[in-house]
């Protein structure tokens, strides 16, 4: 009989267990619906609110367009400054094979050597793609210094196309190991361009410059070039910005290095030389690398509003029809935004708008450009 | 605890390896047997019911005990009328250490000396002791070096600590190889299931349905747990006993010492790690090179070129000597690392036995050029017997130039669909026409990502190392075709070319650059390789 009961309890404590979890099941399927329901709703309600922003975003950025300001779609990221109508002929007719005009286009910049410098890239980029126009330049004129000059540029060109862009552990040995030995073979090409040049021609040594980070000069290596370099254009302002790439914390100095470099150079200039751009760029430098800089605080350190006045002055006492002053121009506009001297800054972007393939901006996609313009635009437009 | 006690507790937990299953089974029969007495009726049947389906397992885990006789190592077995000197020193060893010599002394193909016993009932019971000896082993050590290996093998069986020693130490090898046995036997299982399950799903999609995919985890639960007890019991027992079986290779060690003096016995340790690695080294670069060609080395040459290398390599060699494991061999192995047994002999006082000198173990042989080529007979397959047996330069030779010949045949094939070839002379003839050729062969090798993602100038230094690497193997098979170039062993390095003369290789280098140029120019590679 006890047995019946002990039974009779067990079952009904089981079936009592049965129908509280059929109850539960119930409830948290009920739950869950709402959930659901609540959250499709806050999706709407998110979207709702990205689509009210982005709204007024556009409005802002078109209200800033309407005041003169190039829209970011149109933005040109490869060049500091309009191209030339020359160098975009001599491109033209270098891609339809004719050497000649490329020849002619680089000969042109005669002893200007930072001008020489400037036409060199273009046609050496072509001929990264396809040099079937330099080998026959090279054929028919073996000894030609400018030919031999854009081979060694393009030899750096597609030694970096070899190695890629990516991290090194995402490079692979074969990258690697051909990307030094393209570098080896550029610096021979190299050499060859300096044997072949105008012995007052600095350029074939900055194709060197670019060569001598990829291989890692040591320093005494370094300062060997620089001093071939500074021999025969002492304040060429290409060859100092390449210098201050090598004397980096991320490539073969340090940001004491860099500085120091950036300095005695600025301080040997005249003004109006331009040189007062270096310890800018050590600077952009600096805080790009360190995570723990914040550029609101460390651009307004007594030593950088210095390096800034000193730019300043440097960019009032230069020539204004140098075209070179851009590239400290692009540089204030960066530092001046930081500083909150909106009004200063907005002069810079009135410069340099519309092509931004410079210092500091190619470190970053072009809306960082945009957001730093139209932030001082806004706040020096009464009414926007 | 002395030593003595120490001992039979090793016996003891020795014996529970044994006995686990027995009395798991014991402890279910007693279960059923107090069911029976005081429970009837249905509840009774099911409790014995239960109980028998928890004996399978034991019963299975018991029967897995019964480890198959291990195969012995192919070996030449010598008799004391053969190798009167080999018996003569291990004898003395023998007698030295404490122990009864071996019954027989087996010559085998690896860098190590053992000695195994037949025992029976987990060691308790003795039987044939033999002493296996490598005669890769002998070549890489002089005499005092052997004697001090074979002093710590032998002294394994020596009654060190007590009389109960020799058995603790052979029923520790018969554990360890139970162990082994085990884990085999789950992985066949885990294997066996695991073709099943792949079989399974082959089936199922060639019928259209998914494949469900291999999941062995689930398999064989009942074995594996058995299995398991057993290597937990195992693990048990070594960590129960270290203290004990590190004093017993302690104790041989020292045995070693007193055999050969301190600095031989550390130096054959040092010497150990070294040949272990220079052994798979030159069999797999050495001895093994030609079979690919069809080629061996002379008789008694397949392990007797060991030496060779050993006397050519001497400074790679002196780093191995010098970094010693600081890890142990494996978890089961009572072994103490080699670093720590080293540091230990040589923490010893000087015994004024360092510099002696002996002589080379394998003069204690009556021939050993005849031991090693007897060695061939029983280790080889009859497949490898069948080789041809060539001079070490001529098998370098003949089988690099063999390899290389098939290399290059896909090559020839590459530029011949491009119309360039077959011949060396008719490819330099379709570069000088169309020097884009090079570049268009490049496409017909194999290539990395990056290689075939680059475009224009890019795409052809990635090609260019491609292309001149094809060439220069065309070239090595053109010259070795002529015999202008022969392939040269070395013992200290990979084989290399030889040139016909001096310069050449630097002439060559140049030559291949230019032939794979922008602007190729072939004439240098023609004036060097194809020029009578």
């Amino acid at each position: 009989m006890i047995g019946l009961y002990v039974l009779g309890a067990m079952l009904l404590f089981g079936a009592f267990k049965i129908l509280r979890g059929a109850y539960y099941i119930r409830k948290a399927k009920r739950l869950e619906a709402e959930v659901t329901a609540i959250e499709a709703r806050t999706d709407a309600l998110n979207a709702e609110t990205a689509g009210i922003k982005a709204e007024r975003k556009a409005q802002q950025a078109a209200a800033v367009v309407a005041l003169g300001f190039v829209p970011e779609a149109d933005l040109d990221t490869d060049n500091a400054l309009p191209v030339s109508p020359e160098r975009t002929a001599a491109v033209a007719a270098v891609k339809a094979g004719d050497w000649e005009a490329g020849a002619a286009y680089l000969d042109a910049a005669g002893q200007d050597w930072e001008e020489r410098w400037q036409r060199v890239r273009p046609l050496s980029e072509l001929a990264a793609e396809d040099d079937a126009w330099l080998l026959a330049w090279r054929a028919a004129r073996p000894s030609d210094p400018s030919a031999a000059l854009v081979n060694a540029d393009t030899g750096v060109l597609v030694a970096w196309n070899v190695r890629g862009s990516a991290r090194a552990s995402h490079t692979t040995q074969e990258q690697f190991r051909i990307f030094r030995e393209l570098l080896l073979k550029a610096r021979e090409q190299a050499r060859e361009a300096q044997r072949l040049a105008d012995p007052a021609d600095p350029v074939p040594y900055m194709v060197e410059q670019s060569i001598s980070q990829g291989l890692g000069y040591s320093h005494e290596e370094y300062r060997e070039l620089w001093s071939q370099i500074v021999e025969r254009d002492p304040k060429n302002l290409s060859a100092h910005t390449s210098a201050m790439q090598y004397w980096s914390q991320k490539w073969r100095g340090s940001h004491e290095l860099a500085l120091a470099f950036a300095r005695e150079c600025a301080a040997s200039a005249e003004p109006g030389e331009l040189l007062s751009a270096l310890p800018l760029i050590a600077y952009v430098e600096q805080e790009l690398h360190e995570s723990d800089l914040k550029p609101e605080t460390f651009f307004k350190e007594p030593e950088v509003l210095a390096a800034v006045e000193a730019a300043l002055a440097d960019l009032a006492a230069a020539d204004p029809a140098d075209w070179r002053s851009i590239r400290l121009r692009h540089l204030l506009a960066w530092f001046l935004f930081w500083q909150d001297r909106d009004a200063e800054a907005v002069e810079q972007f009135r410069h340099i708008d519309g092509h931004i393939g410079a210092m500091p901006w190619y470190y970053w996609s072009p809306s960082r450009y945009v957001y730093a313009r139209d932030w001082a635009v806004r706040e020096v437009t009464p009414g926007l | 605890m002395g030593a003595s006690l120490r001992a039979v507790r090793a016996l003891v937990l020795l014996a529970g390896f044994y006995l686990l299953g027995v009395i798991l089974l014991a402890a279910l029969v007693g279960v059923d047997f107090a069911v029976v007495t005081w429970l009837h009726g249905p509840v009774a049947f099911k409790i014995i019911i239960v109980s028998v389906v928890l004996a399978v397992p034991i019963v299975r885990g018991l029967f897995m005990l019964r480890t198959p006789k291990g195969e012995p190592p192919a070996g030449i077995t010598v008799t004391e009328a053969q190798e009167p000197l080999l018996w003569q020193t291990v004898r003395e060893i023998a007698q030295q250490v404490g122990t009864r010599a071996p019954d027989e002394i087996v010559l085998i193909d690896e860098v190590n000396a053992a000695v195994a016993e037949d025992a029976a009932l987990l060691g308790l019971r003795p039987g044939t002791r033999r002493l296996y000896l490598g005669l890769p082993l002998m070549t890489g050590l002089d005499e005092m070096q052997l004697r001090a290996v074979l002093a710590h093998e032998m002294g394994h069986y020596a009654n060190f600590d007590t009389r109960l020693t020799p058995l603790i130490a052979r029923g520790r090898a018969q554990l360890i190889r139970t162990i082994g046995h085990f884990h085999e036997r789950a992985d066949k299982k885990v294997a066996k299931e695991r073709a099943r399950q792949e079989k399974r799903d082959e089936k199922r999609v060639a019928k259209g349905k998914g494949a469900k995919g291999v999941d062995t985890s689930g398999e064989g639960a009942t074995y594996r747990a058995m299995a398991k007890i057993y290597m937990a019991y195992g693990n048990f027992y070594v960590r129960a006993t270290r203290t004990t079986s590190r004093r017993q290779e302690l104790a041989a060690d020292l045995a070693s010492v007193r055999v050969a003096g301190r600095d031989s016995a550390a130096s054959a340790l040092r010497e150990i790690n070294a040949l272990d690695s220079a052994h798979d080294f030159y069999m797999s670069s050495y001895a093994t090179l030609g079979v690919g060609a069809g080629l061996l080395p002379r008789p008694g040459e397949v392990f007797g070129g060991l030496r060779k290398l050993l006397d050519a390599r001497a400074e790679d060699l002196d780093d191995l000597r010098r970094e010693l494991s600081t890890e142990p061999a494996s978890p089961y192995d009572s072994h103490p690392p080699l670093a720590e047994r080293v540091a230990r002999i040589e923490a010893l006082p000087d015994d004024g036995r360092g510099g002696q000198s002996a002589r080379p173990a394998l003069e204690l042989l009556s021939d050993a050029g005849a031991a090693l080529a007897a060695l061939e007979q029983v280790v080889l397959t009859p497949e490898a017997l069948a080789l041809k047996r060539v001079d070490w330069e001529d098998l370098v030779h003949e089988s690099m130039t063999q390899y290389v010949g098939q290399g290059a045949e896909e090559i020839r094939e590459a530029f011949a669909a491009e119309g360039a070839g077959p011949g060396l002379p008719a490819l330099l003839d379709a570069v000088d026409a169309d020097p884009a050729v090079l570049w268009r062969i490049a496409d017909r090798f194999p290539k990395s990502q990056e290689a075939a993602a680059a475009t224009g100038r890019t795409a052809r230094e990635f090609a260019r190392p491609v292309v001149r690497r094809a060439l220069n193997q065309l070239v090595t098979v053109e010259l070795t075709g002529r015999g202008a170039a022969r392939w040269q062993l070395s013992w200290s390095d990979s084989a290399s070319l030889c040139y016909p003369a001096d310069g050449f290789e630097e002439q060559l280098r140049l030559a291949l650059d230019a032939a794979v140029a922008d602007l190729p120019d072939t004439e240098p590679l023609r004036k060097l390789v194809l020029a009578p």
